[in-house]
């Protein structure tokens, strides 16, 4: 049986390991932290914009296992807020459990408090994987799902150093970007003014530390838009964040928090003496990350070049998935990307042709334009995802936006794609 | 390929990172090499945070102080034992395996610096204790000192494999030491018995023809520690060590002496298709101690040179590195 060995337990690992036991493989996850689902323990905003489209195409591609969870645990739906419309809330204190019970169920083998180092290696071909522990797990087809984001050092050279964020490096080691040491070379997005990588854009809030009347508005209503002092509105920082989709106006003259069990904050970061003068925020702090008054962490520094089925150019087996596999933002992106990395490492095991998603879904259009665009000078300063900025625009304009499930299904049942991701290839 | 990833055995402690950091040489950190992002071999902390933190300089680098002798004795023809005094901060910091100070004679010069392994300490009251073995111009130089002696340390990488005896516990061990190398056999066993681990102790006089560190193994837990002397150049004292790692399930191996024993031990494990954690002692030529000046260079298969003073590289890397460069 095929042995599929997935680095990294974020939002795309658990996908990858989702689909790729579906279609047979044996999988074992590899995870250097102590939860799965990464920045997702942090994240929580689902199907805003074109998320909704690609949250029902993966879905009636046979994979909508993860979606299911993050509905369910939803504590908003349907809410909007400024430039973005039908967004779910999950409750980020209620997703990483849920998923992992189902991972065990489905038996996913999980390596967690497990730090991938190195590769061993075969010409090129990747043979097991070294942990820091010296072990090596060996494997026929590998995915990397290790992200771009951190550790210390880079978040200190190219950000304001640590903030201790929810990846933890200081206490479960560094993300190390496998295809790097496979001898793959990895391409960098930059800032708007070149510089590299960029700022996670949220921060959270702890939600008791605000007052009484945010509180009930964030559990009521899921938004709460209070206006900055006009002294302290900050325009510049916009172009320093990843989330271009929340890089509006609106976000730099008001300070918008959406409830996520913790009170998102959408910006990178925020000091703190300057958020308690805003009404309500008087005892506000930080939870993550802890030092969100200060900085943030450093995305985009580690992306495989790969093709539009996922597999990393100049290694035989491996393939990658999430933010490793292009300048994405968001969970929905993470795991389409990621379920159809899962699906290929199968057929990639097996010779058959690898899937590639057809341009008129967005899933597949996302794939491959963020591919077009990595190899271009500008392209490296977007970032793209279902939900806003550049690439919500081209959904648009192409007409691969919709909220209309039926007519995803027709489309998808046409391609003769339905469910493609339900079938067991060994 | 990208190069491997070395460990430096500061990383951590207060004098990290030092002057490789601010000329771009740091043995750890990808940054202070001159790099742009991040690929180090992880030891727990950030080196280049400490750095950032200390206003991207170096911190402060070991000083070299006076120290009392207490006690200066001779336990064989050319060998001697020293009890110095120190601070209990410094006896605290030398308890480790491994950790080494450099000696000099206060009437000579810096060139006649000579490292040195801790034998013992005694961090109640501040003494370390060390034995030395007079071969060269150095020790015979330091064989001067009487009343007073120039002390610089803490530093660390006297073995090489540090973390294996760091993390085993409850194991069974099997440490082989020859003559002077009794010495830092003490420490290595100390820290083995704290752990809880069976310890078979094979020790050779060799040409010191004394085992000097009885009276202070001696006192130590006999139901865990089992002392067998023997030639360990003889068939008999072979065939002893064979025994053990034949017989017994050994998972950790200390080899004190030459690179010859950490050869000899690495081809009868090999022969008998073992693979036992490896800790041996650094018996490259330190000199400066701060991976500056490059005495203690060996190569790595990649041809890289590495600075052992202060590098933790596997035993077998060591050994087939001399055997390169012979």
């Amino acid at each position: 049986m095929t042995k599929v060995v997935i680095i990294g337990g974020g939002w795309a690992g658990c996908a990858a390991a989702l689909s790729a036991k579906k279609a047979g493989a044996d999988v074992l996850l590899i995870e250097k932290t102590d939860m799965l689902i990464g920045l997702g323990n942090v994240g929580g905003i689902m199907r805003n914009n074109g998320r909704y489209t690609a949250t029902e195409e993966n879905t009636l591609l046979g994979a909508g296992e993860l979606f299911d969870i993050t509905d369910k645990v939803a504590r908003h739906k349907n809410i909007e807020f400024p430039g973005h419309n039908h967004a779910t809330l999950y409750d980020v204190c209620k997703v990483e459990p849920t998923v992992r019970r189902l991972l065990l169920e489905k038996g996913i083998e999980i390596l967690l408090r497990n730090r991938a180092v190195d590769v061993v290696q075969e010409g090129n071909t990747i043979k097991g994987i070294v942990l820091a522990n010296d072990d090596i797990i060996y494997g026929d087809v590998f995915i990397e799902t290790t992200g771009s984001t951190g550790p210390m050092g880079n978040c200190l050279k190219y950000g304001n150093g640590c903030s201790m964020c929810i990846l933890r490096c200081p206490s479960f080691g560094p993300r190390i970007s496998i295809s790097k040491r496979a001898g793959v070379e990895d391409i960098l997005g930059q800032r708007g003014d070149e510089s590299y990588g960029a700022f996670s854009g949220s921060c959270k809030l702890n939600k008791d530390s605000l007052s009484e009347e945010i509180k009930e508005t964030l559990n009521t209503k899921g938004v709460c838009i209070l206006p900055v002092p006009k002294e302290d509105v900050k325009l510049e920082k916009l172009d320093m964040k990843v989330c271009q989709q929340y890089s509006l106006k609106e976000f730099a003259e008001n300070i918008i928090l959406l409830d996520t069990g913790h009170a998102k904050l959408m910006t990178p970061f925020y000091p703190l003496e300057k958020l308690r003068k805003i009404k309500g925020l008087e005892n506000a702090r930080y939870e993550d990350p802890y030092s969100g008054g200060l900085g943030n962490s450093i995305r985009y520094l580690s992306i495989a070049p790969r093709s539009n089925s996922m597999k990393v150019n100049g290694i035989n087996n491996l393939l990658c998935a999430g933010e490793k596999s292009g300048l994405f933002v968001g969970h929905t992106e993470a795991i389409c990307t990621g379920t159809l990395a899962g699906h290929n490492s199968v057929r990639l095991s097996l010779g058959m042709p690898q899937l590639e998603l057809p341009r008129n879904l967005a899933i597949g259009d996302i794939i491959a334009y963020a591919n077009e665009q990595s190899k271009t000078k500008e392209g490296l300063k977007k970032r793209y995802t279902f939900a806003g900025s550049e690439y919500f625009n081209r959904m648009k304009s192409l007409g691969l936006y919709t909220t209309d499930t039926e007519s995803i299904k027709r489309k998808i049942q046409r391609m003769d794609l339905l469910n493609i991701y339900n079938e067991k290839l060994i | 390929m990208p190069e491997k990833r070395l460990e430096c055995v500061d990383v951590g402690s207060e004098f990290c990172p030092c002057y490789l950091a601010d000329t771009n040489d740091c043995i750890t950190c990808s940054h202070l090499q001159g790099k742009d992002f991040c690929d180090c071999n992880w030891r727990g902390v950030c080196v280049y945070q400490e750095y950032a933190m200390n206003g991207y300089k170096s911190k402060n680098s070991r000083e070299e102080f006076i120290s009392k002798i207490e006690d200066k004795k001779r336990i064989s023809d050319n060998c001697t034992l020293l009890k110095l005094k120190v601070t209990k901060t410094l006896a605290r910091q030398l308890r480790e395996p491994g950790a080494y100070v450099f000696l000099r004679c206060k009437n000579s010069n810096h060139y006649f610096n000579v490292p040195m392994s801790i034998m013992d300490t005694d961090e109640v009251n501040g003494y370390i204790y060390i034995v030395y073995q007079i071969l060269g111009s150095k020790t015979k130089m330091l064989d001067k000192a009487e009343n007073e002696i120039l002390i610089r340390g803490p530093y660390w990488n006297g073995l090489l494999g540090i973390k294996y005896l760091k993390a085993i516990k409850n194991g069974h061990c099997l440490i082989v030491a020859k003559g002077v190398a009794q010495a830092p056999a003490v420490l290595v066993i100390k820290k083995l018995l704290r752990n809880n681990n069976k310890v078979d102790f094979i020790v050779d006089k060799g040409n010191i023809n004394r085992l000097f560190i009885r009276e202070r193994i001696s006192n130590l837990n006999s139901d865990l520690l089992n002392i067998i002397e023997e030639n360990i150049s003889s068939n008999t004292g072979n065939e002893i060590i064979k025994g053990k790692l034949e017989n017994e399930d050994i998972d950790l191996v200390f080899s004190g002496g030459s690179d010859v024993l950490h050869a000899n031990l690495l081809s009868i494990i090999d022969d008998l298709n073992l693979s036992p954690f490896m800790v041996a002692t650094n018996n490259n030529e330190f000199c400066c101690g701060e991976g500056i000046c490059g005495s203690c260079s060996t190569y790595l298969k990649d041809g890289r040179s590495v600075k052992t003073c202060k590098t933790q590289l596997s035993v077998r890397e060591v050994v087939e590195g001399r055997i390169i460069r012979d």
